[in-house]
């Protein structure tokens, strides 16, 4: 008994030593477990988007052109003193604003009246709306501008046909008029994005609880009181969200509609940052030019994004 | 009381009012879109609402002047692999967030969310070095990989799945079922709607995404559909008849599309606040 029991132990030794390193084994890898489900992504979001950034400050320091052949030289701080003394810089920014304050109206503020008289229609016409209303959302960036190019063509569009009366004299010439052009991209770039705004507003207002309404009608308010007081206030995240995306985006967006229809002209009237960043890294080749802009940019619209998305979470404890 | 109800008409009546108008906006463009596509050359200056002879040599004349089948074959493998990879990845990251603490979890979270603020832009350069280094210009590859994870389709699924009762993937786990069986067998089969919906949403932006393919494609027979139009409109502005064709065409896949899943499409946009 004795002897057996000395025996298992001596087997049971080693057996149980093995057992530990397989569980410790088996622990190591309960704890990896997250990290290997989240590999993917990380490891493509750093390849893409993280090294290259990084990428992008040190390009920002040099001057090439984007030839492998060719040596980077470096530059110091040149490219960034360069780039925003060039007028055509200036022009860019200046267009920046004027996007991202034109497109307001129709992403923000025309939706968002709209959704405040439509909340009240019943569902199913509500369906039937909703469905059309969307489908500029829908229609790529490249079909939307040979629409438009179409319509507004100066000698045989339909909206030129129908704003001289069929004669085609003296046409608007919506992209190559030097004040018009940048409110043509505007329009355009807005005609794709109200529908989908709206959508979003009526789905907020759908969202708010309808007891505070109900409420505040049975204390005598009337609806404008009701919106103003109630409704308002609860949409303001959904408002300053809409803003945010207008901000960051808008002139994203627009790249499409300029490199089509205008390619930044007439004479710079209707490029943006974004466009002027593609024109210096692959029309011009100036990578050192067009990286410093980059930076520039991204701390900019980064700054933008925090300031509105601080702002964002102030306002929500309105929604509990 | 009646006075109350009558101001409730009125103002859906202006409600109904303001909606046809912008419906008239929004659709008309693309009526005119496609009715042009259906005129003959001489046709197309007289100005009537609808053709009057519909013809179809406009779309003759596209199939006949460009590899359009190629582009369209190679834009549906492009926007299927795209939308695959990235509900993939961003299922494992969600399903790892939504079932584990661990270490650096806040962070790498955050990391992943703040890609959603860099603009394509500001990495365009490096990362089109990065592909021509590799040799993938012109190819699929260069396409879809650099965008085979993204932010969005993260945080999309982490609050759906985030949203699900503990219980399911607890009582999974006291069954002993492995983290993996458990995705298969418990989150996904829950998941249907959102995967769905992110789907579709994924499929339509990879369809009309416009900016990363110019930089990487430049031979047509190869390239995909939105770089096909632009070469054709810049070649042959004038012709608007075939134009027309050609834009509906490029269209028409995304048409059918929301003409089966209207609900999802419009949910999945509305709730992703983007794109």
């Amino acid at each position: 008994m004795a002897e057996q029991t000395m025996a298992g132990r001596a087997l049971a030794l080693p057996q149980s030593i093995g057992r530990r390193a397989l569980w410790q084994r088996r622990h190591l890898f309960e704890r990896l477990q997250p990290y290997l489900y989240l590999l993917p992504v990380i490891i493509t979001l750093g390849i893409w988007i993280y090294w290259p950034l990084v990428r992008t400050v040190y390009l920002s320091f040099f001057q090439w052109n984007l030839l492998p052949t060719t040596p980077m030289i470096y530059v110091g701080w040149e490219n960034y003193r360069r780039i925003l003394g060039l007028p055509e810089m200036q022009q860019a920014i200046r267009n920046t604003v004027v996007y991202t304050l034109g497109i307001m109206p129709l992403s923000v503020i025309i939706p968002l009246i709209v959704a405040l008289f439509t909340d009240n229609i019943g569902k199913r016409w509500r369906n039937l709306y909703r469905g059309l209303i969307f489908i500029p959302m829908l229609i790529a960036p490249v079909v939307v501008s040979i629409i438009w190019r179409w319509l507004l063509n100066p000698t045989v569009g339909i909206v030129n046909y129908a704003l001289t009366g069929g004669t085609f004299a003296e046409p608007i010439n919506f992209f190559r008029g030097e004040t018009i052009a940048i409110w043509t991209i505007i329009g355009i770039t807005g005609w794709k994005l109200v529908g989908f705004s709206t959508l979003i507003f009526s789905a907020a207002i759908t969202n708010i609880n309808r007891d505070y309404i109900e409420a505040a009608s049975i204390d005598g308010a009337n609806y404008r009181q009701i919106v103003r007081s109630i409704i308002l206030p609860l949409l303001s995240p959904t408002v300053l969200l809409l803003v945010m995306l207008s901000v960051l985006l808008v002139s994203q967006w627009s790249f499409a509609y300029i490199n089509v229809l205008t390619q930044g002209g007439p004479l710079g009237a209707t490029t943006n940052v974004y466009y002027i960043l593609y024109t210096y890294g692959f029309r011009t080749f100036a990578i050192g030019w067009s990286s410093a802009a980059a930076v520039i940019l991204f701390i900019t619209f980064g700054l933008l994004a925090a300031g509105l998305l601080s702002l964002i979470n102030r306002y929500s404890f309105y929604d509990s | 009381m009646r006075a109350r109800r009558r101001v409730s008409t009125t103002s859906t009546l202006t409600g109904h009012l303001l909606l046809v108008i912008l419906i008239v906006i929004a659709i008309f463009p693309v009526y005119w879109m496609v009715a042009t596509s259906f005129k003959a050359a001489n046709a197309l200056f007289q100005i009537s609402l609808w053709p009057v002879n519909p013809t179809s040599e406009n779309y003759r004349f596209v199939w006949e002047n460009l590899p359009f089948g190629l582009m369209l074959g190679n834009t549906v493998a492009m926007a299927s692999l795209q939308m695959i990879s990235q509900l993939l990845t961003a299922l494992l990251a969600a399903y790892a967030f939504a079932r584990w603490k661990f270490w650096g979890s806040r962070l790498i979270f955050a990391l992943i969310a703040l890609t959603w603020l860099v603009p394509f832009q500001v990495t365009m350069i490096p990362n089109y070095v990065l592909l021509s280094r590799l040799g993938w210009l012109n190819t699929l590859y260069g396409l879809v990989i650099p965008h085979i994870a993204s932010a969005f389709s993260v945080l999309l699924l982490f609050q759906n799945i985030k949203a699900f009762p503990t219980e399911l993937i607890d009582s999974s786990r006291i069954d002993g079922a492995t983290s993996w069986g458990t995705l298969w067998r418990v989150v996904i089969p829950n998941l249907r709607s959102p995967l769905a919906a992110l789907g579709i949403l994924l499929f339509i932006s990879a369809w009309n995404e416009y900016f990363w393919p110019l930089l990487v494609m430049t031979k047509p027979e190869r390239s995909v559909i939105q770089i096909g139009l632009q070469m054709f409109l810049t070649e042959q502005g004038d012709l608007w008849g075939p134009l027309m064709a050609a834009a509906t065409m490029a269209t028409l896949p995304i048409f059918v599309l929301y003409v089966i899943l209207q609900r999802q499409v419009i949910d999945s946009f509305v709730k992703s606040g983007l794109r």
